[in-house]
């Protein structure tokens, strides 16, 4: 593989990793609708510990 | 060529359903299906991911990586189109429909890491489709799901109302359910 290969794999995954960040950033700013700023309220918890969204991981 | 669209078409829908015959997809069906209108908003949100990743992905593998000698990049710049268009999904849902991005809750981020999303992109691909197959496969796989995930939801509400018993109450009837339904779409084998 030469270099002019790689710094091309680069610069493709660099724009692609932009454009999310750029949606990424957009969607942050977008603002919730009234009563959704804190989903994570309405999951009581289910068996699995590991999600990031149980419970357990917030108190 | 029209009798194997129509084919394909059928198959991706019915026959090899993404929930039912690949389980593909099982987070949002047994986490958005307790209510019809939460299931119809996410079979809507991931019909319009898969559609527009699948389209994305096929243009990027065929006009940008293949030219450029960059297939091998093909998993990782998928999985980036995918988060990408979610977000564009996710900010476009908050403006236009707060209902139904209250009741999608958790969910609608996570059709990030709905494995139907990638398989369809990767399908496209390894399986060499012509733009005529890959849009039928890329549509009809998301029908398939949505229609799956409706069914299941009707059911599901039903359900509340039936007397389960008490250690079946939830998740294990939900899933007694989705191996009923699985067995009766495999009958659907014979129409092909």
């Amino acid at each position: 593989m030469d270099i002019g290969n790689i710094l091309m794999a680069v610069l493709v995954f660099g724009v692609m990793v932009c454009v999310y960040i750029f949606l990424y950033l957009m969607n942050k700013k977008t603002p919730k609708p009234e009563g959704c700023e804190d989903l994570r309220a309405d999951c009581s918890g289910c068996k699995d510990f590991a999600c990031a969204n149980h419970p357990s991981h917030h108190e | 060529m029209f009798a194997e669209l129509a084919t394909l078409l059928i198959t991706s829908v019915l026959l090899n359903n993404a929930v039912l015959n690949q389980f593909l997809g099982l987070c949002p069906f047994m986490g958005v299906s307790r209510k019809k209108s939460s299931a119809l908003g996410m079979g809507i949100a991931v019909c319009f991911v898969i559609i527009a990743a699948g389209l994305v992905t096929y243009a990027l593998y065929y006009f940008v990586l293949v030219p450029l000698h960059l297939e091998y990049m093909e998993l990782v710049s998928f999985i980036l189109v995918v988060a990408s268009l979610v977000q564009l999904t996710e900010m476009f849902i908050k403006k236009t429909s707060p209902s139904l991005y209250k009741s999608l809750g958790v969910y609608l981020p996570l059709i990030t890491t709905n494995c139907v999303v990638l398989n369809v992109c990767l399908i496209n691909i390894s399986n060499n489709y012509d733009i005529a197959h890959m849009l039928v496969y890329t549509i009809g796989t998301p029908l398939g799901f949505a229609l799956v995930l409706y069914i299941f939801s009707t059911i599901r509400e039903r359900l509340d109302a039936a007397n389960v018993p008490t250690s079946f109450i939830g998740n294990p009837v939900a899933l007694i359910v989705a191996g009923l339904m699985a067995m009766a779409f495999s009958g659907l084998a014979g129409i092909i």
